[in-house]
């Protein structure tokens, strides 16, 4: 029938508990096997950062769950940049470990140069950042996925779902879903049932490469697309649109002068993505670095004058605007040079990533035009290159959950939503394995707001307003920075991941505890301790300030100060027994000068968390008819396509007028009491 | 409900005051129990424009002690039982009006919270100045769109078969102030907030722009000392803009008008014409006012205080010379100066402004001639020569008013003139009327938008996400003028901007 998980890479050295472990995942599987149906709670259909992060999260919900991938060597495959994180980006990958995630754990395994971007900026935007080896991280991903309790994982093609009606309570649930989905076939033909299925199908929903003129089918170089499943999701009357992305080509270092290039070194100490690492897998000297270089003038006229063999770019017209190709960049903004990265692709790899040179023309092309870079005269690509086109959901068709509103059980996350970026597919993959677990075993659904973490920017962004382009997290995008900061995932997300998600294990549940309890007892101990400026900055090594604004602080007030110097915290802690476990932990003590900086704005900022919150919590019922609110038609159709999920959403949906917000309201009301 | 629509708005108006009475619904039922508003808000709850009776309205905790506040009252009278008080500006205790004073207290209030309605007398000034005595209560905010209807829905207080009917009420509402947003958008006053708004945005985008990409995107170089300068040239114009001719203040005190000139040019005449009653005596005699005379009125609605003065000359009577000293103080101090002339004066062929000019010299006035706040009158028309009178009337340089207070020839000219310089000194401009309240929001808005700036300022160079957080803030004050501003827009004007790209 398929191709069991007999694969298993010569590089997956596997210890023995985990191999034991792993005998036990088959044996669940072929037990399985042996029924007369094959079943489970939920399929994750795809392998890559999305499907990787539902499937796991599914199965620490508890449930039963099948992760369904075209090629298990392939599992957590990097298919474009060899990084993870950055700013916005790293925000997020703290957030999923603080859900026990895997991405951040993983990247603490596998990367190759670890770097916290914009030190020099406020905490709360420090955005952690890892060159990731590729094999390494493919390796570990498998090794993660194919030790969890609860997954298995299956070779196979999906071709089609199992669509069945509705039954009479699930009709009344909402007006716009027309069926469920309770399983998917195969290409074999072999149905496996399911109460949920989760879709991560990247770029490979009728995907097609194009270099130059040509144009092939392909879900990303070398692997074929999904045609079938799409034309699936095309019948059931989902909304479809076609984004387009680029990466750029490889070079071969030795070809490379770096000499002439500007280095950048990883940090020492490097700081792990994640709450259970105290330290990364590498040490702070083996560090790969990274270089950055500029494009030089001559450029332009290669670009232009291959515009004719550049389809991908003619076409162009609503590229993504947040990682455009250089063609499009020079089209756009004509600039005298373009600042490029050479990443290193892994710890044994003779390749680099040329960032910023996202380009589409022809293959013979490129390689003229990679020399037009200072240090890159000889260079020499390995692989070109290219530009990637694929079929997205209007991701206003999915709820808050990640489940589609017009087919029950049926959940779509990653790139198909029309975002990009491997953090964000984590991350929704995520939201979606773990609602798919709780609504299978009948618990409530667990949404993060999005005055709980960047997640919920990104899923209400999405899900309320929709993109036409691929959607990428930036800082900016977040009202609430000062609070949703990458120190402070744990607080803001591993408690409620554990009483309310039920993905969090109990371990890291305790561990996250006693930490916090342990920042709460320091900042309460500081509070209450009182001291002149002056003895504080004496304390501390500062010299006396020329002109002392305040007279008297407390001790959590000067910390801030501190944050500011960059000086050490120490001879503060140790004025107190109590604090030498924070004083031991260089990461806490950090934490605790981030908690004193943004404190001052911190209650304004909760106010309006406290506002928005409150509007979250006029649910507008799924059952609602727009047709019945006395509004503009242009508003009511507004309305009725984002499908808000609370009066907090309303408002944010461009062109909502506050008298459609007062009728929403009087309306939720009015439902809200005919249920009762 | 749709007969509701024929009612009058002061009808409906009731029926908010009616449903007072109804039905508290359980709390808890809904989750919304936990739900708790901070600020308590104020707002004119009736119709904007001259009208006899305004209501204005006080919802939330702080009611009672507003109440206390404005009207001196120790004790807090009964709740729904309507007295009559002065009220008195809390700072500075100056009597602002005789008002019809009710509150109700919570939860049996249209909003479920404590609310104050002060009825008071209907003119602008009125309702300015209690607004701004209001607004000088800490923890009081001016009401956003819609404020009191959402709280009352959020208390539980609107409900079913009220909803249909006040659908159609809050429909008013809002179309009210969409009529009147409407209204400003037409207006210069918008076009400017509009452009400090972008101008805001654009300076916050680029702090955006500096935080999300400049570690690993070549940005200009000095990105933030060019929005820094930026924000300290906008802060500079908020401030000139709220400093801009005191329009609230004059409208809060009234338009102060002086008449200034040589004795016995007709100033008294002038005066008594106005104001149509003989308050000051008139006589052929030079010097008969000695003391100023003061007076207050309506202009069509805004409050006028004209002084009618002693004549300017040389005097050697001790009595005289106090009242010109006087004259001379009214005229420093007026918002408005009327400088009359004797038409007996002038001769044909005469250079109109030269003479002016150097008659005000002579009588020892510091007076700009083409001055917007001065209104040139040659009265006595009646007795010069008609030669010499069209020549006056084809004079253009600057308006004239030829004006006889013995036939009234040119008076209505006159008060029209004087009508609009009154107006437009409160705040009244060709394109039409700004609302005084919404001046008195947008005055709120503006100055908190200042605080944020100068905060943004002060931070820059240590943390830039608590400046960028500042930023945002007082982005938000001006969006609260002239509309909002998501983050969406940042982003636009992000990738607008700076070539960024992976």
């Amino acid at each position: 029938m398929t191709v069991m998980i007999k694969w298993l890479s010569s590089k997956l050295i596997l210890r023995r508990e985990k191999l034991l472990k792993l005998q036990r995942n088959l044996l669940h599987l072929s037990s399985a096997q042996t029924d007369e149906e094959l079943y489970y709670d939920v399929i994750v259909v795809g392998g890559g950062h999305a499907g990787c992060e539902a499937a796991a999260a599914s199965a620490r919900v508890g449930a039963r769950t099948l992760l369904l991938t075209h090629k298990i060597h392939k599992i957590g495959e990097m298919s474009c940049n060899p990084s993870f994180g950055g700013i916005g980006k790293g925000h997020l990958i703290k957030e999923i470990d603080a859900l026990d995630g895997l991405c951040g754990r993983i990247c603490d395994v596998s990367g190759i140069q670890y770097r916290m971007l914009n030190r020099r900026k406020g905490p709360a935007v420090w955005g952690p950042r890892a060159q990731i080896d590729r094999d390494l991280y493919r390796t570990n991903m498998q090794q993660e996925i194919l030790n969890t309790t609860n997954l298995s994982v299956l070779e196979g093609s999906v071709e089609d779902l199992v669509i069945d009606e509705l039954t009479g309570e699930e009709r009344d649930v909402s007006t716009d879903t027309k069926c469920r989905c309770t399983g998917v076939v195969l290409k074999d033909g072999t149905k496996i049932g399911s109460k949920g299925v989760v879709l991560t199908a990247g770029t490979f929903l009728r995907g097609q490469i194009n270099i130059g003129l040509e144009v092939r089918p392909a879900g990303r170089m070398g692997d074929a697309p999904a045609v079938g499943i799409a034309q699936t999701i095309e019948e059931l009357g989902f909304t479809m649109g076609r984004l387009k992305t680029g990466t750029p080509p490889r070079i071969t270092k030795k070809s490379v002068r770096f000499d002439k290039m500007k280095s950048y070194h990883g940090d020492d100490p490097p700081q792990p993505f994640s709450f259970e690492n105290d330290q990364v897998w590498i040490e702070s000297h083996d560090q790969l670095t990274c270089y950055t270089t500029f494009t030089k003038p001559g450029l332009a006229e290669i670009v232009r004058g291959t515009l004719h063999l550049n389809k991908h770019v003619k076409e162009e017209v609503n590229g993504p605007r947040y990682c455009p190709s250089i063609e499009s960049k020079i089209l756009k903004f004509n600039e005298e040079k373009y600042l490029l990265w050479l990443e290193p692709e892994g710890l044994d790899s003779d390749l680099l990533y040329l960032q910023g040179f996202g380009c589409t023309m022809p293959e013979e092309h490129q390689r003229k035009a990679v020399r037009m870079i200072d240090g890159m005269e000889q260079s020499v690509i390995a692989e070109p290159g290219y530009g990637v086109e694929y079929d997205y959901m209007d991701p206003r068709q999915v709820a808050p959950t990640l489940q589609t509103y017009k087919v029950l059980g049926l959940y779509f996350a990653g790139q198909i939503n029309g975002t990009t970026g491997y953090e964000e597919a984590a991350a929704q993959g995520l939201i979606a394995g773990v609602n798919a677990a709780r609504r299978v075993k009948g618990l409530k659904d667990f949404i993060v707001s999005r005055s709980e973490g960047y997640i919920g920017v990104l899923i209400d962004d999405l899900t309320t307003m929709g993109t036409n382009e691929p959607y990428r997290m930036f800082t900016s995008r977040s009202e609430f920075r000062m609070s949703l900061r990458p120190d402070n995932a744990d607080q803001r997300l591993t408690i409620r991941g554990y009483h309310e998600g039920g993905c969090v294990s109990s371990q890291r549940y305790h561990k996250t505890t006693k930490r916090l309890n342990e920042l709460q007892i320091a900042t309460d101990l500081l509070k209450s301790t009182s001291k002149s400026v002056a003895a504080w900055r004496q304390l501390v090594g500062m010299k006396p300030a020329v002109v002392e604004k305040v007279l008297g602080k407390s001790g959590f007030e000067f910390l801030a100060d501190c944050s500011y110097a960059e000086c050490s915290i120490d001879p503060i802690l140790s004025l107190f027994s109590e604090l030498d476990c924070i004083r031991e932990n260089y990461w806490l003590s950090e934490r605790l000068k981030t908690e004193s900086l943004y404190s001052v704005l911190l209650p304004k900022q909760q106010k309006e968390i406290s506002a928005l919150q409150s509007e979250e919590h006029l649910v507008i019922p799924s059952t609602i008819d727009y047709n019945a609110l006395s509004v503009k038609m242009e508003v009511r159709e507004k309305l009725a396509k984002a499908r808000p999920q609370n009066i907090a959403a309303a408002t944010r949906i461009p062109g909502v007028t506050p008298s459609a917000l007062v009728q929403l309201l009087m309306h939720v009301k009015k439902l809200s009491r005919e249920m009762i | 409900m749709k007969t509701l629509n024929f009612l009058s708005k002061r009808f409906l108006e009731q029926c908010k005051t009616v449903c007072v009475n109804r039905i508290v619904v359980d709390y808890q039922r809904f989750g919304f129990h936990d739900f708790k508003q901070n600020d308590t808000i104020f707002a004119l709850s009736s119709g904007f424009g001259k009208c006899g009776v305004a209501v204005i309205r006080v919802s939330g905790d702080h009611t009672k002690q507003v109440i206390k506040e404005i009207t001196g009252c120790k004790n807090l009278p009964k709740p729904r039982q309507a007295f009559v008080s002065k009220l008195r500006h809390p700072k500075t205790q100056v009597m602002l009006d005789r008002a019809l004073v009710m509150w109700f207290s919570a939860p049996n209030s249209f909003t479920g919270e404590d609310i104050c309605e002060f009825q008071v007398h209907g003119g602008p000034a009125v309702i300015a100045s209690v607004l701004n005595a209001l607004s000088s209560i800490k923890g009081l905010r001016p009401a956003a769109a819609g404020d009191y209807t959402k709280r009352a829905f959020l208390n539980n207080k609107l409900d079913l078969t009220e909803v249909e009917g006040l659908g159609d009420l809050i429909h008013a509402e809002t179309e009210a102030q969409r009529r009147q947003a409407l209204h400003q958008m037409e207006g210069s006053l918008s076009v400017l907030y509009k452009q400090w708004s972008k101008d805001l945005l654009k300076c916050t985008a680029h702090v955006e722009a500096y935080i999300d990409f400049s570690e690993d995107q070549g940005l200009h170089n000095d990105l933030l000392g060019n929005v820094k300068n930026e924000v300290k040239e906008l802060l500079q114009k908020i401030r000139k803009h709220l400093l801009d001719k005191h329009r609230g203040e004059i409208l809060r005190s009234g338009v102060r008008v002086a008449i200034v000139g040589e004795p016995n040019v007709g100033k008294s005449s002038l005066l008594n014409a106005i104001i149509q009653r003989p308050a000051a005596i008139v006589s052929p005699i030079a010097g008969t006012t000695r003391d100023v005379i003061e007076t207050s009125l309506d202009i069509e609605g805004y409050p006028v205080l004209i002084s009618d003065t002693a004549g300017l000359r040389d005097s050697s009577n001790a009595i005289e010379q106090e009242g010109i000293i006087r004259a001379h103080k009214k005229a420093e101090q007026a918002d408005l100066v009327i400088f009359m002339v004797d038409g007996q004066n002038l001769k044909n062929d005469v250079n109109l402004e030269e003479f002016l000019v150097q008659h005000a010299f002579k009588l020892g006035i510091e007076l700009s001639i083409r001055a917007e706040n001065v209104v040139v009158i040659v009265n006595k028309t009646d007795l010069i020569s008609s030669g010499l009178l069209s020549e006056l009337e084809s004079f253009k340089r600057f308006p004239i008013i030829l004006l006889s207070c013995e036939t009234f020839d040119g008076f209505s000219g006159f008060m029209n003139l004087f009508t609009k310089m009154v107006q437009s000194l409160c705040g009244v401009t060709a394109l039409g009327e700004i609302p005084s309240v919404t001046q008195q929001r947008h005055r709120d808005h503006l100055t908190s938008c200042i605080e944020y700036l100068e905060s943004s300022l002060n931070i820059t160079e240590q943390d830039i996400v608590i400046a960028a957080e500042y930023l945002r803030m007082a982005l938000n004050e001006i969006g609260k003028i002239s509309g909002k501003v998501g983050a969406e827009e940042i982003l636009d004007v992000i990738f607008k901007d700076f070539c960024i790209g992976k």
